[in-house]
C-alpha cells in the first residue's frame, strides 16, 4: 500500500502544478480602422483555433464583450472607448494577452 | 598533417572519463551512435606534434566480456578497428576496482597509458598512490591527472606519443595458477593457426575461449581455420577444470583478475587511517531516507517540469517568431497563391516546412530538459532515482528509470512523448526499456487536451473537473498493467539486466559540461528528427490530399469563386476604380491585404505601423486605396472585398474537407465504420482520428472543419450535438478514451523507431496503440449501452475497472520471480541458471 | 547466511556466490569475490533493493540478487 501511498503523493502534487502547452499559443490582432478590431488565432504547430474563447476586457478586469474564435480562426470586435486588453483562451492559462494599446491601425 | 592515429579511450563508469576527453579534445568533437546499436559513439580530435589523433570514446564499461551491449561494443572497437593507444581511465579514488578493467585491457596487449584521475578526491579521501611502483608494477605509462581542473593534459598527450613510438607492448600476465595448463593447450592450437596468430593475442583469444564468451566463439569461427577443434578442446578443459577445481573457469578467471587488482593496489595506496564517513554518504542519509527521500524525489521531479515543460512552453512561445519568419520566408519564395487552389508545389512545400516548425518550436524545451538531465547524470542522483523507485516500478514490468520519462510524457496532463521516449534511453534493462517506450504515448501529452477539453465542455459540463481528472489519472492505471502485459508477453525474450548499479558520490555538475551536453543531443535530436519529418510529411501529404476533388467538383467551386469575384466587380464598376482594377486583380488585392498584416504581425508601434503603411501605399496606391480603406471608395470595396475574402476561406475549407474525405485516409476512414460503430465512431470521427495521427492537435482542428462552425459564435461542441444527434456522453467517453490510448503521432513514432533501433517496434506500438484503444473505446461503448449506464456511470465504472487491474497485474509474478519461487528459494545454483 | 537476509547497519565478509551467466558475472565484475567486506547501508524507501558498501564505494543491488551471495556475519 505505501507505493500507492507515494503515487498518490505524486499525482497530487503534479496535480497542483501548473498546466503547460508546448504548442504554443499564436495570436495578432489588426485594427481594421473602422471601429474594428481583428484577432486572427492559432497554434505554432498549423493547428486551427476555431472554437477558442475570446475575452475582451476592460482597464478593471471585467469582460466587455466574449466570444468564440470563428472556423477562419478569426475574432472581430468593437473597438472599446478607453483602454482593453485582449485575451485568447485556450484553456486553463493557455493563451496570449494583448493590450489594446499595442493593436495599431 | 603527415599522419594520423587512432587513440581509444576506456575507462569505468564514473571515473570521469567524460572530464579526460573534454579535457584532451576540447570543442572539436562529434556525437554519433555505435554502427546499429543505440550507443552513443563520441569522436574528438587534438593534434600532437605533426599528428592529427581521433579519439574514440568507448562506452563505460566495468569489465569486457560479452554479457551487456557496451562491453560488446566496447570489445569490438579494440579488436577490429585497432586502435593505436587506449588512454585507460582509472579513479584514483577507487583504484582496486578500476584496475580490474585495467587488467584486462592489458590483457588485450593494445598499447596502454594509464591516465590516473580524479587525484583530487583520493587525496581528500587520505589515499595516496605510489605512481612509479604502479607503473612499474603493470609495466605501461601511469598519468596523475585531475581533469576537471585540466591537470595533467600535456603529460598524457606526451605519454600518447611515446607509447605510440615504441610500439612494442609488453604483455601484463595474470597469474591464474591451475589454469595455465590449459591456457597454454589452448594458446598452442590458435598459435597454430597462422592468420589468427598474426592478427589477434592469442593468450587473450585463449582465456576468452576457456570464460566460454559467445562472442569470442564467433570471432574464432571467422578466422580460424579449423574453429571445431579448438572448440572441442575448450569444452573438454572446461569440464576437466570444474571437476578438478570445484568452480568454473569464468568464476576462477574474475577471482585471479580481481585478486591481481587487490595485489597491486595493495602495494601502491596507503590510506591514512580514521577518516569519517565522506559528505555524500552523509547527504545520502537525507537523500535516500524512507520518508524524505521520496518528497525529494518529488520536489526534484516538479522543479523539472517547471523548468522544461512550462519555463521551457514559455520560452518556445518567444522564440516562435523565429520559425514564424522562417515560414513566411518559405512561403515568399514559392509561387504565389491561388484564390481557392495553390499550386502544388506551394502547398507541399508550405505543408513540409510547417511539419519542420512544429517540431522546432519543441527546442527550448530539449535544450532545458537535456541540460537538466544532464546535471543529474553528473551530479549522481540519477542512480538514487531509480534506487527510491524501483520496486514500485518492477511491479509492473519497468525500471526504476522509468519515472522520468513518464514524466515527461504527461503522467498527469501536459507532456510531450518525444522527449519522454528520448529520456528512455538511460534506462540499462532492454526489457524494461522496450515497456517504457512502449507506454509512454499512452501518458497524457498536451496535445491531446484540446479535444479533451471540447468533449468535457459538450458532454460533461456539470462534472467537468471530475471528468478531467478521470481521464488524467486513468491513463496511468491504463499504461501500468499494459506494460506488466507487455512484459510477461511480447517482451517476455528480452535481455533483462540485473539492477546493479553503483551509486557514486556526488559531483557539483559544472555549467560548461552541462550546457556542452545539453546543446550535443539537441543537435543530434535535431539532425535525425528533421530529416524524417521530411520525408515522412511527404507521404502524409499524398494520403491526405490525393487522388483530389472530382472535375464536376472543381468547375463546382470555380463557378463560386466566379461568383464572388463578379459581384465583387458589379461594386468596382460603380466607384472610380471602374476599369482600373479588372477582374484578374481581385487576387492581387487578396494577396496585397495579407502581406500587409504579414507585415505588421508583432508591430506595436504606431510610427512603426505607418512607416509599413506608406511603403504598401507606394508600392500600389490602387490595391491600398482598397486594403487601408482610403476615401469613400475604398471603405465600400473594403466592406465587398471582405466578403470575398471570406468567400474565398469558405470555399478553401470545404475544398480541403472534401479533398481530405475523398482522400486515401478518408476511403480508409469510411472503410472501418463497421468496426469502429462498436466503439461509437462514425466515418466523419474516423477521419479526424486518422489525421490526428500526423499531429494529436489536428483532431480538435478536423472536428472542427467536419462540424463545421459558422462565424457565429457556435462552437464545435454546440455544432457536434446538433450534427450528431444520438451522439451521447458515452459516445464522448469512449472517443476521449480513445484519444487517450490513440497511437502515438508521427514524430513520436520516429522517436520510437530511433530510440528502439527498429521499424518493427515503431509500427508495433501503432498498431497496439490503435487496438488498444479501440478495443477500450468498444468496452466502454457497447458494454456501457447494454448496461443502460450514463456516461458519468460508465466512466467511473471503467476507473474502477482498471484500478482493479493494475492491483491485480502488480501482483502476477514476473517470469523469473516466478521461477525464483519455484527454486525453493535457496537452492544454489550451479551454472547459467540466473 | 545470504546477503538479503542481512539487516542494514551489519558487516560481513562474502564467501561464495551462487549464480553464473550474467548476473554471476556483474556481480563479480563488481568486486563481489569471496573475502569481500561488505557493509549492509541502508534499504530504499521501499524496501527493496538495498544499498551496499565494498571495495571502497556504494552499490545498490536488489534483494533478489543479493540472495545468491553467501556472507559470513562479521
Amino acid at each position: 500500500m505505501k507505493k500507492l501511498l507515494v503515487l498518490g503523493l505524486l499525482s497530487g502534487l503534479l496535480v497542483l502544478s501548473v498546466q503547460a502547452y508546448a504548442h504554443s499559443p499564436l495570436m495578432s490582432c489588426f485594427d481594421n480602422g473602422d471601429g474594428t478590431v481583428t484577432c486572427e488565432g492559432g497554434f505554432s504547430d498549423g493547428s486551427s483555433a476555431a472554437g477558442v474563447s475570446m475575452i475582451v476586457k476592460g482597464p478593471d478586469g471585467n469582460a466587455l464583450m466574449e466570444g468564440k474564435m470563428n472556423q477562419d480562426s478569426e475574432y472581430t470586435f468593437d473597438k472599446p472607448e478607453g483602454a482593453y486588453t485582449v485575451v485568447f483562451d485556450a484553456g486553463e492559462g493557455h493563451g496570449v494577452v494583448i493590450d489594446g494599446a499595442n493593436i495599431v491601425e | 598533417m603527415s599522419s594520423s592515429l587512432l587513440v581509444a579511450l576506456a575507462g569505468q563508469p564514473n571515473c570521469g572519463k567524460s572530464t579526460v576527453f573534454n579535457m584532451l579534445t576540447g570543442a572539436r568533437q562529434h556525437v554519433a551512435n555505435y554502427p546499429g546499436v543505440t550507443v552513443e559513439k563520441k569522436t574528438g580530435f587534438f593534434s600532437l606534434g605533426d599528428m592529427r589523433v581521433e579519439l574514440v570514446d568507448l562506452p563505460g564499461t566495468y569489465s569486457l566480456t560479452s554479457y551487456s551491449l557496451e562491453e560488446r561494443v566496447a570489445r569490438d572497437f579494440l579488436l577490429n578497428d585497432n586502435p593505436g593507444v587506449v588512454i585507460d581511465v582509472a579513479d584514483a579514488s577507487n583504484l582496486k576496482r578500476n584496475l580490474y578493467l585495467t587488467i584486462q585491457l592489458l590483457e588485450m596487449e593494445v598499447p596502454t597509458v594509464v591516465a590516473l584521475n580524479m587525484m583530487d578526491v583520493a587525496t581528500r579521501r587520505g589515499q595516496s598512490v605510489d605512481i612509479a611502483k604502479l607503473e612499474q608494477l603493470l609495466s605501461v605509462p601511469v598519468v596523475p591527472t585531475v581533469a576537471k581542473k585540466g591537470e595533467g593534459k600535456e603529460a598524457v598527450r606526451i605519454a600518447v606519443e611515446h607509447a605510440h613510438a615504441e610500439k612494442t607492448v609488453a604483455p601484463f600476465v595474470v597469474d591464474y595458477g591451475p589454469l595455465e595448463s590449459r591456457i597454454d593447450e589452448i594458446s598452442a592450437m590458435l598459435a597454430g593457426d597462422p592468420t589468427l596468430g598474426a592478427q589477434y593475442p592469442v593468450r587473450w583469444l585463449a582465456v576468452k575461449l576457456l570464460e566460454n564468451d559467445h562472442e569470442a566463439e564467433v570471432l574464432l569461427r571467422r578466422v580460424h581455420s579449423a574453429p571445431q577443434g579448438v572448440l572441442d578442446a575448450v569444452v573438454l578443459a572446461r569440464a576437466g577444470f570444474l571437476e578438478g577445481e570445484g568452480r568454473d573457469i569464468e568464476r576462477h578467471i574474475a577471482y585471479a583478475r580481481h585478486a591481481a587488482a587487490g595485489r597491486i593496489a595493495r602495494e601502491v595506496v596507503a590510506v591514512e587511517e580514521g577518516r569519517g564517513r565522506s559528505l555524500s554518504d552523509r547527504a545520502d542519509r537525507f537523500i535516500c531516507h524512507r520518508f524524505l527521500g521520496p518528497v525529494i524525489l518529488v520536489l526534484i521531479l516538479l522543479a523539472l517540469y517547471q523548468v522544461s515543460i512550462v519555463f521551457g512552453g514559455w520560452l518556445a512561445a518567444e522564440v516562435w517568431p523565429l520559425w514564424g519568419g522562417i515560414e513566411t520566408f518559405v512561403s515568399d519564395m514559392l509561387p504565389a497563391a491561388g484564390f481557392a487552389e495553390d499550386p502544388l508545389v506551394r502547398s507541399l512545400g508550405e505543408w513540409v516546412v510547417k511539419s519542420m516548425t512544429a517540431i522546432l518550436n519543441y527546442l527550448p524545451i530539449f535544450l532545458l530538459l537535456f541540460a537538466f538531465i544532464a546535471a543529474m547524470e553528473d551530479s549522481g542522483y540519477m542512480p538514487r532515482m531509480a534506487f527510491i523507485l524501483d520496486r514500485l516500478f518492477r511491479r509492473f514490468g519497468l525500471h526504476g528509470q522509468s519515472t522520468l520519462p513518464m514524466i515527461l510524457g504527461g503522467v498527469y496532463v501536459g507532456g510531450c512523448a518525444i522527449p519522454g521516449v528520448m529520456a528512455t534511453k538511460a534506462i540499462p534493462d532492454e526489457r524494461a526499456r522496450l515497456a517504457t517506450i512502449l507506454i509512454v504515448p499512452m501518458m497524457n501529452c498536451l496535445a491531446k487536451v484540446p479535444l479533451y477539453l471540447i468533449l468535457i465542455d459538450a458532454y460533461f459540463p456539470q462534472m467537468g473537473g471530475l471528468a478531467m481528472f478521470f481521464i488524467a489519472t486513468v491513463t496511468l492505471f491504463m499504461a501500468l498493467p499494459v506494460a506488466k502485459a507487455l512484459s510477461l508477453t511480447i517482451l517476455r525474450k528480452k535481455e533483462q539486466a540485473p539492477f546493479i548499479m553503483e551509486m557514486p558520490p556526488y559531483h557539483v555538475p559544472t555549467m560548461g559540461g552541462v550546457a556542452r551536453r545539453s546543446i550535443e543531443r539537441t543537435w543530434l535530436f535535431v539532425k535525425k528528427i528533421i530529416t524524417v519529418v521530411a520525408a515522412v510529411a511527404v507521404v502524409i501529404f499524398v494520403l491526405i490530399n490525393f487522388p483530389g476533388l472530382s472535375d464536376t467538383r472543381r468547375a463546382h467551386y470555380a463557378a463560386e469563386e466566379k461568383a464572388a469575384i463578379d459581384a465583387f466587380m458589379v461594386e468596382v464598376d460603380k466607384t472610380e476604380y471602374k476599369g482600373v482594377i479588372t477582374h484578374d486583380d481581385v487576387l492581387g488585392i487578396i494577396l496585397f491585404d495579407e502581406a500587409l498584416r504579414q507585415a505588421k504581425v508583432g508591430v506595436t508601434d504606431q510610427a512603426v505601423s505607418d512607416t509599413i503603411n506608406e511603403r504598401f501605399d507606394t508600392a500600389n496606391p490602387v490595391y491600398s486605396a482598397v486594403v487601408r480603406r482610403q476615401g469613400d471608395s475604398g471603405r465600400t470595396l473594403n466592406r465587398e472585398l471582405r466578403k470575398v475574402v471570406s468567400v474565398r476561406k469558405q470555399l478553401r475549407r470545404e475544398m480541403r474537407t472534401e479533398r481530405f474525405e475523398g482522400s486515401f485516409l478518408g476511403v480508409v476512414g469510411r472503410a472501418i465504420e463497421p468496426v469502429t460503430q462498436y466503439a461509437g465512431f462514425n466515418w466523419r470521427i474516423n477521419i479526424a482520428l486518422l489525421s490526428a495521427f500526423a499531429a494529436k492537435e489536428n483532431s480538435a482542428a478536423t472536428l472542427g472543419a467536419i462540424y463545421g462552425i459558422d462565424g457565429s459564435g457556435q462552437s464545435v461542441e454546440e455544432s457536434m450535438k446538433q450534427e450528431e444527434a444520438g451522439f451521447t456522453p458515452l459516445h464522448a467517453l469512449a472517443l476521449m478514451l480513445f484519444m487517450a490510448l490513440y497511437p502515438p503521432c508521427i514524430p513520436t513514432s520516429i522517436m520510437v523507431r530511433h530510440q528502439s533501433n527498429s521499424t518493427k517496434w515503431m509500427m508495433f506500438s501503432i498498431g497496439y496503440q490503435s487496438l488498444l484503444g479501440l478495443l477500450v473505446a468498444t468496452l466502454v461503448f457497447t458494454g456501457g449501452s447494454m448496461l443502460a449506464l450514463s456516461g458519468f456511470q460508465a466512466m467511473w465504472a471503467f476507473y474502477a475497472l482498471c484500478v482493479a487491474v493494475t492491483v491485480v497485474m502488480a501482483m502476477i509474478p514476473s517470469r523469473e520471480e516466478a521461477r525464483a519461487a519455484s527454486e525453493d528459494g535457496k537452492e544454489p545454483c550451479k551454472e547459467n541458471c540466473s | 547466511m545470504t546477503l538479503d537476509e542481512m539487516k542494514p547497519g551489519t558487516l560481513c565478509v562474502m564467501v561464495d556466490l551462487h549464480t553464473a551467466g550474467p548476473l554471476g558475472q556483474r556481480l563479480m565484475d563488481l568486486g563481489f569475490c569471496p573475502g569481500a567486506n561488505i557493509e549492509v547501508v541502508r534499504n530504499a524507501p521501499l524496501v527493496d533493493p538495498v544499498v551496499l558498501h565494498l571495495d571502497g564505494y556504494n552499490v545498490s543491488i536488489r534483494h533478489d540478487e543479493a540472495r545468491y551471495v553467501e556472507v559470513e556475519r562479521q
